[in-house]
């Protein structure tokens, strides 16, 4: 057997690849859906409320009240009309969906607060959709809460505070698309590219000529880690600048695990085109494989942290927590090498990399099945 | 001290192939000596790429096979050979990329085995491509060419490295037959001036004539080896002129011969390399049945005309499948659409069937014009269409599959079930109604999708490509029920074949060249034009020379 790799062989099957993405126009896709997939779910997948019209009924017409309505104008998650109507016109407004929420203040508001006697505000929610609902219910809770501490001291509210204050949706979220995208679109182009050779009948040219594997795989990722490396910096330039995302950690640390992360992605669509005879199955079996864990453990829609049992188990098979964590830090803290959760998550990521790879070479068999 | 010959020699004792449960070839020896051309001649199914698999190494086998004194029993033992042999699966074009030029492949595959680019590399490539025509077309991407331009293309893609064993699975299937013999040429050179050992599978037996040595494969075996003419001399005494008046389980008739194992009567015949798998089946002691037809339920009038078209065209972008073609089909007449792949057969029975619309020019369907969808509704009763690849549920069985076509044709279940019996009875495959479709071997699937077009009893048939890649023994019987069809039911059968032996069962045929009509004859008419010709292979051949 032979053990050497030559130059030659891989460089003539790298200039195939790339010859035949560019005329089949698959280069395409190749750069729009990583940028699409961040754009349309960076915007798409705005989970905080901003601007969510409250019609307040000022019965009070106090000191204390207008300091409570001025907090509502001054927040930029309330557009506040002040109406004189009644309460059930403005609740008329909400079923109108002319209004979201309707806050009275009743006219002894002041007073009681002044005696230290329990006072009630009356808030109705448009609660059509619940999460925006239960959302709309924090804010307003939040901004009273406020209000209480600043203007009345001598209350001592005792609520646990649910407002999520400086937190942008896009900075929780951009940096774990990134994670979703470059995991899943080098996969499938890599799945694509080999099985796209079984199903036309081309992979003989593989299987009937001295070809290593060696070379032939890498022959075949190199072609995909060279293109996807490029979407490592435009969905950086997406997120910094599109997205505002803050950017405080290492960019020497982001490329290289992205780098890495890509050769996960690659070897995990390399042991999917192993398995797979044809390109449908291999696209949508890739997309079951990579999306659903990218999704559930990237830590953005639940943080590992509070993950319990199983869920905790499987979070940490994937190799997306660890990447994630890496993303978060380099563009939300900024410690970089100097964690040493960092560098011990890197050295896991490497470790996946050898251990599919080397699992992809121990399954790829130079004959048919 | 080393055996020279023996160094020499190319050897496989015992190969067997399986998959899973099935045996795709079982126990062949051969060898081979450097420039020698062996062929495999078979049916589909039969082994014949089984073999060759797994002599290019890259499926598993049992057995062993020796190249140059180096003896290999698994495709990783074969790395080491494969710097010395070339392989060019089964498939037009199959081991091209689409988008890539002429050129583009050669400087790939020249890479792939890393090959110096000297200027007796250049000069070699040049060479090749001169031979097979191609130097022309260098910057053409592979999907542009055509069927057989690709197969030359694949050919010298498998040639560049100057391998020392050449194996071809079935190079010349489907192609025209002017590139056909350009194919041949080509191999016969590199046999002689590099002392090639080629090893190439066809499905004509024609071609036989043109190879060194021929193996026969029929259901998994190798049933006979030697040359075309000592293969057709062991079964000299067995064939005879047409003899109607003995009959055993000994003897068979086909198409003006006799085969028999006993001697009969009638005058000894010059036998055909066909004959050979008569012969088999009746040393076999299989049961060749002579197909009986009924007459048809239903008697209803057929047109003098069935089916009657003038310029009849179809293009698909700047493609055209059909130009102008004129086409009469009369009652009782057997007409047979011949022509190579990508010639416009099977767009033309589309078009007749309304499976694509028609660009331009009329057709008139039984005496009714067609203009619209409309028109071919209350006709459908009345055709029986086969398609190329004939659509089985495979998870039905055959009865229950034939249940389903009599259902779509509103026949009551009643008379559905008598009619599958009968035409089980009649078609021989009986046995075979509870198994599943994709279990049939695959001349009784042919006799079974025949059956699905004949349930509604047409007027008319339509079959594109009903015998392609079936053994002789099943052809031979195809070909039977569809003479007795039309001899009893009177019906007029349109069929399409790449086959050119097929034409003289045709009462009539029509040549189809790049979509235009080329010819329009009897086959006697045919051979009376070109004297000198031998089969109707060299008929074809002429109409393919021409310019144009």
């Amino acid at each position: 057997m032979k053990s050497f790799v030559r130059f030659s062989v891989i460089k003539a099957f790298v200039l195939k690849e790339l010859t035949e993405l560019v005329r089949t126009k698959l280069i395409i896709m190749v750069y729009m859906m990583p940028s699409m997939v961040t754009i349309l779910f960076g915007y798409g997948i705005a989970m905080d409320v901003t601007h969510s019209r409250i019609s307040i009924i000022d019965n009070d017409n106090s000191k204390y009240s207008s300091e409570l309505i001025s907090k509502f104008s001054h927040s930029k998650y309330f557009d506040v009309t002040l109406t004189h109507e009644s309460e059930a016109e403005a609740l008329e407004a909400i079923k109108k969906a002319q209004s979201d929420i309707v806050l009275i203040i009743p006219s002894s508001f002041e007073k009681n607060l002044l005696k230290g006697q329990k006072s009630e505000l009356g808030v109705f929610i448009d609660a059509a959709f619940a999460n925006r609902a239960s959302t709309m219910q924090n804010y307003v809770q939040g901004v009273i809460q406020s209000a209480a501490t600043t203007s009345a001291p001598m209350i001592t509210l005792n609520t646990r505070t649910l407002f999520n204050q400086a937190m942008r949706d896009e900075d929780a979220i951009v940096p774990g698309l990134i994670g979703l995208v470059l995991l899943v679109a080098p996969a499938i182009l890599t799945a694509l590219l080999i099985v796209k050779e079984k199903e036309k009948g081309t992979i003989f040219n593989f299987y009937a000529s001295p070809i290593g594997k060696l070379e032939f795989l890498i022959a075949k990722l190199l072609p995909v880690l060279m293109l996807h490396s490029l979407n490592i910096f435009i969905l950086f330039i997406w997120a910094t600048y599109l997205f505002d995302v803050p950017f405080r950690g290492s960019f020497f640390l982001y490329w290289l695990s992205s780098e890495i992360y890509i050769l996960i992605s690659l070897s995990i669509g390399m042991l999917i085109s192993i398995i797979a005879k044809r390109q449908i199955v291999a696209v949508v079996l890739t997309v079951i494989i990579t999306i659903l864990p990218a999704f559930l453990y990237s830590g953005m829609l639940m943080p590992i942290s509070s993950m319990q049992g199983i869920s905790w188990v499987e979070a940490h098979i994937f190799p997306v927590m660890y990447y994630n964590h890496i993303l978060y830090d380099t563009f939300l803290i900024g410690q970089g090498f100097d964690s040493p959760k960092i560098v011990l998550y890197l050295c896991i990521l490497i470790g996946y990399v050898v251990a599919l790879l080397g699992l992809g070479a121990l399954f790829l068999k130079k004959e048919m099945r | 001290m080393a055996d020279l010959h023996l160094m020499d020699a190319f050897h496989v004792s015992g190969v067997s192939v399986r998959y899973k449960d099935k045996t795709a070839i079982s126990d062949v020896s051969f060898e081979a000596t450097s420039g020698e051309i062996i062929g495999f001649i078979g049916a589909d199914g039969a082994g014949k790429s089984s073999l060759m698999q797994a002599i290019a190494g890259v499926v598993r086998f049992s057995g062993e096979i020796s190249y140059l004194g180096q003896s290999y029993h698994s495709p990783k033992e074969a790395e080491k050979i494969k710097i010395h042999t070339g392989f060019m699966p089964q498939g037009i074009g199959l081991v091209l990329y689409d988008t890539l030029t002429v050129d583009e492949h050669l400087r790939f595959f020249a890479d792939l085995r890393d090959l110096k680019k000297d200027a007796e590399f250049l000069a070699y490539k040049k060479q090749l491509l001169h031979m097979s025509g191609l130097s022309e077309f260098v910057d053409r991407q592979a999907m542009n060419l055509s069927g057989g331009m690709m197969q030359k293309l694949s050919l010298i893609c498998a040639l560049l490295h100057r391998p020392k064993l050449l194996i071809l699975d079935e190079p010349t299937t489907g192609v025209d037959p002017l590139s056909r013999l350009e194919l041949w040429e080509i191999l016969r050179n590199i046999a002689k001036e590099e002392g090639t050992i080629i090893l190439v599978s066809t499905a004509y037996m024609q071609e036989a004539s043109k190879m060194d040595r021929v193996l026969l494969f029929h259901n998994s075996k190798v049933i006979a080896s030697g040359t075309s003419a000592e293969l057709i001399d062991s079964i000299r005494p067995f064939v005879y002129e047409k003899s109607l008046l003995y009959k055993d389980e000994n003897s068979l008739n086909f198409d003006e011969t006799s085969y028999s194992l006993t001697p009969l009567q009638s005058a000894l015949k010059e036998p055909t390399l066909e004959g050979l798998f008569f012969v088999n089946a009746l040393k076999e002691n299989k049961n060749i049945a002579e197909f009986v037809i009924n007459k048809k339920e239903n008697d209803e009038v057929i047109p003098e005309v069935v089916m009657e078209c003038h310029g009849v065209s179809k293009q698909f972008g700047s493609f055209i499948a059909n130009k102008e073609i004129d086409m009469k089909l009369k009652k009782g007449e057997i007409l047979g659409l011949l022509g190579a792949n990508g010639a416009g057969k099977t767009t033309f029975i589309k078009m007749l069937l309304g499976l694509y619309s028609i660009d331009e020019g009329e057709l008139t369907l039984l005496g009714k014009p067609i203009k619209s969808g409309k028109d071919r509704q209350e006709l459908k009763s009345k055709i029986g269409y086969v398609s190329q690849h004939f659509a089985l549920y495979k998870d039905m069985s055959v009865k229950e599959n034939l249940l389903y076509f009599a259902s779509m044709h509103r026949i009551d279940k009643k008379a559905a079930l008598s009619r599958i019996a009968l035409y089980a009875k009649e078609l021989g495959f009986e046995e075979y109604l509870g198994s599943f479709a994709n279990e049939l071997p695959l001349g009784v699937n042919q006799r079974f999708s025949i059956a699905a077009a004949l349930l509604h009893e047409p007027l008319v048939l339509f079959l594109d490509e009903p015998t392609s890649g079936v053994d002789t023994l099943a052809r031979a019987q195809f070909w039977q029920i569809l003479g007795k069809l039309k001899e009893i039911w009177g019906i007029s059968i349109l069929i399409t074949t790449h086959y050119m032996s097929e034409a003289q069962f045709c009462d009539r045929v029509v040549l189809l060249k790049n979509g235009q009509k080329v010819a329009d004859d009897t086959v006697i008419n045919l051979y009376k034009r070109f004297p000198q010709a031998q089969s109707f292979e060299d008929i074809f051949l002429e109409f393919y020379k021409e310019k144009g």
